[in-house]
């Protein structure tokens, strides 16, 4: 994707180094390639200056011209260290507003923080045991908390408080919980190897789906509500109809390794899930198969989730036009780490974009905000961690920002 | 999302066929409504009360108090985002509900016992209503001082009839009115059988036709408009063509309604006591009076397809679901509603990924590789290597976001989702006086857990505070 598939003769292309890095790159050297590596970190300031160029300068309009290049590099840096779990933290999610984030630990309590500030808002006080999994309703009012004292609480997180009936009914641990999208429902997945679907107004169980034969590690509702995912570590994927309650379609992998989340694809189309063997898969549910394959993390012994974020362009907010398109977004696939890293591949690529050093431990959970510039992990060392997206800072930008307005020079 | 998943033989089918769910509900339904979307269904109670359902979880999703306890609700309509709900009561009044926070938007008195009103379908500001022995309104609900405007109860008569209509007219009235789609015209239905086409612009009667000589009971449109489907106590359904009353060309004198199909039982004499088009008007749909058995018949040719049984009770109103093939009909004796729903059993090669369902043996045809031993690692390398497919898990495809309702419009109302509505203890109605300062519920513990299929239906009446004292004698 990287490459612009433009001629390199065209004498208005040798304003922007990237480009002509480009367009060697289209000689196919091996060496030039090589170079156009340590360029493509450039990138932010090579959209800057495509941002700046007039439209009507640029040539072949069978290619658009607003193209921007994927950057080949993320840099994630740490914005903030929340301290205050006394245990391992299993999950962080962002509110789906993008105000909050809560995280639940082993010390069975939640906290919430303020997602700018990272100041402590609540502490939710309830469970009995450890808790392994939480879910934020859509309008962001009420979290969804499940233990291992096999309850699942619901908060009202403006005030802190706990809703009187907690949703009981799972035999052992809850281990998973996933909200639909419009907020009546939850379905949760347990140790008792089955999937419950709630009521959220009763607090009644609606539907129990005899799902897997071993602790069910992961659920998720699609983008509509009409279907469910769930998988377990007896390796296998499940998709449900949440109307009928009826098993779809059974994902599995020739390895069978245990599955330890699973997730909707934002377009509902595709699924991500993340196994024992050190592997995170996109499978395309409907025809079956495994689209993509993730592989670079260690992932062996711990329930570790994964997640997908997307990422723009790197550009400073003053270099976007008002009435443009919104700009071109990529998808990641981002998951933690039994070494403590964090690592984030391009969806499509499969290219490492990013590996953090994040957590000392296990790196439990993972959560990308929804403006592309932030992200949250947890782990077992006790820490909720936020991230900040920068532009890459290295050698080779400052030389290219010295580089460009001779460039524009040029030009004039 | 799950239509590609979905058996395509189970889509095509467009009738529902077996009982699915009952709705548990506090008071004995008497009408109900879904919801333009089909999410939801609003349901009005013989006491006055309104509950609205969802139809995912089948749970209560709201509750309207509001109307004369102890009258019933005559009916109930719907705006098209499903914000605002319209209802009717022999109360006199008509009240507009906001359900994004259950307020009450207007609440007017009409001056007699409401039989039916309806919203205007483009703007719910605007309703009709037709009243007990009074002549229909039109009302206009814009201002806290809602403007009312009569609708003449008398069919317009060609000059040669007029001779001995006076006498005809005596005790005359409007049982039913009916927008059109556009909300041009308003479509009635008398006590002596006539129909009438009045147009909302000059209130007058642009049209009228004597069916039968019975009272009409009921007055439906399809959603295109164009079919009228009128039930009257002579046990006769007919449906009507209507001409497009869109069209500004359109002479009142050129109009010509033609009745389609009779639907009757000559056999029994069956009558009905309520009628409904399907989703897209192939099929009609009755209740019987005194049986327990909703008939379906298509239009085409007029047979009759399907009987759908269930309950052992007689069934009152019946709907039919604006988008997938469900129908829900209340219990006359119980005061529930059930619903029928297509049959979706499981198939088994779902389950077992490796498996195929197959009609007939088929030979296994070995292929050529297929035993071809390849080191993993090659094996491992060479599936990697083939994922080089553009992968978009981004783009939402129009028509996905057409049916999730999301195309254009930016601020699509979402109804609001209440907590611990298990909770909260019913309307007054739910509880029975036994005798001095003694009450009980009236649902008892087994209509509680018709759903569940669990044991939480058991545990939230634990948590129920004052049922646990009142209910001693249950």
């Amino acid at each position: 994707m990287s490459i612009t598939s433009t001629p390199h003769d065209s004498p208005k292309r040798k304003r922007l180094d990237s480009e002509i890095s480009h367009g060697r790159d289209y000689d196919s050297e091996a060496e030039r390639a090589k170079l156009d590596y340590a360029y493509d970190e450039d990138s932010p300031s090579d959209v800057e200056n495509s941002f700046h160029t007039p439209k009507e300068e640029r040539d072949d309009a069978s290619i658009k011209r607003r193209r921007v290049d994927r950057p080949t590099r993320l840099n994630y840096v740490l914005h903030m260290t929340l301290r205050g779990h006394k245990r391992g933290v299993a999950a962080a999610k962002f509110s789906p507003d993008g105000r909050w984030i809560a995280s639940c630990s082993a010390d069975s309590t939640i906290k919430i923080w303020n997602a700018q500030t990272g100041a402590l808002v609540h502490t939710l006080e309830g469970h009995l045991a450890g808790i392994s999994t939480i879910t934020w309703s859509p309008d962001s009012k009420v979290l969804a908390s499940g233990s291992d004292d096999k309850n699942i609480r619901l908060w009202d997180t403006t005030t802190g408080r706990c809703f009187p009936t907690p949703l009981k009914g799972h035999h052992n641990y809850v281990y998973s919980l996933a909200f639909s999208p419009k907020g009546n429902m939850i379905v949760s997945g347990s140790y008792d190897e089955a999937v419950f679907l709630w009521d959220v107004r009763t607090a009644h169980l609606m539907r129990s789906l005899p799902a897997h034969s071993d602790p069910v590690s992961g659920v998720d509702f699609v983008r509509d509500g009409t279907l469910i995912a769930s998988c377990s570590s007896d390796g296998l994927i499940r998709i449900w109809d949440t109307g009928t309650g009826q098993c779809l379609k059974t994902l599995v992998h020739e390895d069978n390794a245990p599955v330890t989340s699973v997730r909707f694809s934002p377009n509902g189309k595709f699924i991500l899930a993340a196994t024992l063997d050190s592997t995170v898969r996109l499978w395309n549910y409907v025809e079956g198969r495994v689209v993509k394959t993730y592989q670079g993390h260690k992932n062996q012994g711990f329930s570790i989730s994964s997640s997908f974020g997307t990422y723009t362009a790197d550009t400073s907010p003053d270099e976007e036009d008002d009435n443009s398109d919104p700009p071109p977004k990529w998808a990641f696939v981002a998951c933690g780490s039994e070494d403590g890293k964090t690592v984030l591949w391009d969806l499509n690529s499969k290219e490492i974009l990013q590996t953090i050093d994040s957590h000392e431990g296990v790196v439990l959970g993972v959560d990308v905000g929804m403006d592309d510039q932030t992200m949250i992990t947890c782990g077992v060392d006790k820490t909720v961690k936020v991230w900040k997206r920068q532009a890459m800072v290295s050698e080779s930008t400052e030389q290219s920002r010295q580089q460009s307005p001779r460039v524009n020079n040029d030009d004039a | 999302m799950n239509l590609p998943l979905s058996d395509p033989l189970l889509l095509a089918q467009d009738i529902p066929e077996t009982l699915i769910a009952n709705l548990r509900c506090p008071g004995t339904a008497v009408c109900m409504r879904f919801s333009h979307k089909g999410d939801l269904l609003a349901s009005g109670t013989a006491k006055g009360s309104i509950v609205v359902f969802d139809l995912e979880t089948n749970g209560v999703a709201r509750r309207l108090p509001g109307h004369t306890a102890g009258r019933t609700v005559q009916s109930l309509s719907w705006e098209r985002s499903g914000r605002y709900l319209l209802s009717s009561s022999v109360d006199w009044k008509v009240i507009l509900w906001d359900l994004n926070d259950g307020s009450r938007v207007r609440t007017v008195n009409l001056g007699a016992p409401v039989y039916i009103a309806e919203l205007h379908p483009q703007n719910y500001l605007w309703c009709v209503a037709a009243l007990y022995e009074y002549r229909p309104v039109l009302a206009d609900l814009t201002s806290t001082s809602v403007k009312q405007f009569g609708l003449p109860n008398l069919p317009k008569r060609a000059p040669h009839e007029q001779e001995g209509a006076e006498k005809a007219d005596a005790k005359h009235f409007a049982t039913v009115a009916a927008f059109t789609p556009c909300g041009t015209h308003v479509i009635t239905g008398t006590t002596k059988g006539w129909l009438s086409i009045i147009s909302t612009v000059t209130h007058e009667t642009v049209y009228s036709i004597r069916l039968c000589n019975k009272p009409i009971l009921l007055i439906r449109l399809s959603r295109s408009g164009r079919d009228l489907l009128v039930n009257a106590s002579d046990t006769i359904i007919r449906t009507i063509k209507l001409p497009d009353l869109t069209n500004p060309n359109l002479h009142a004198d050129s109009i010509k309604l033609d009745v389609e199909h009779k639907f009757q039982d000559v056999v029994n004499r069956l009558s009905w006591n309520h009628v409904a088009f399907s989703s897209n008007a192939d099929y009609v749909m009755a209740s019987t009076l005194m049986n327990h058995d909703i008939y379906i018949w298509e239009r085409v040719h007029g047979s009759l397809v399907k009987i759908l049984e269930g309950p052992r009770e007689e069934l009152g109103a019946v709907e039919w679901h604006p988008t997938r093939p469900i129908v829900a009909a209340t219990g006359v004796e119980s005061g529930r509603i059930h619903i029928w729903s297509i049959n979706t059993p499981q198939r088994w090669s779902a389950l077992a990924p490796d498996f195929a369902e197959v009609e007939e043996n088929i030979e296994y045809i070995e292929q050529e590789d297929e035993f071809d031993i390849h080191p993993i690692e090659e094996l491992q390398k060479r599936r990697l290597d083939q994922e080089d497919e553009e992968v978009d898990v981004l783009t939402v495809d129009d028509e996905q976001l057409e049916r999730e309702g999301g195309v254009g419009k930016t601020s699509e109302f979402r109804m609001p989702v209440l907590l611990d509505m298990g909770g909260e203890s019913d309307s007054e109605d739910e509880l029975i006086a036994m005798g001095a300062g003694q009450y009980r519920r009236k649902s008892t513990a087994h209509e509680d857990t018709d759903f569940e299929d669990g044991p939480s239906g058991y545990e939230s009446h634990g948590t129920n505070g004052t049922t646990g004292t009142k209910r001693r004698r249950a």
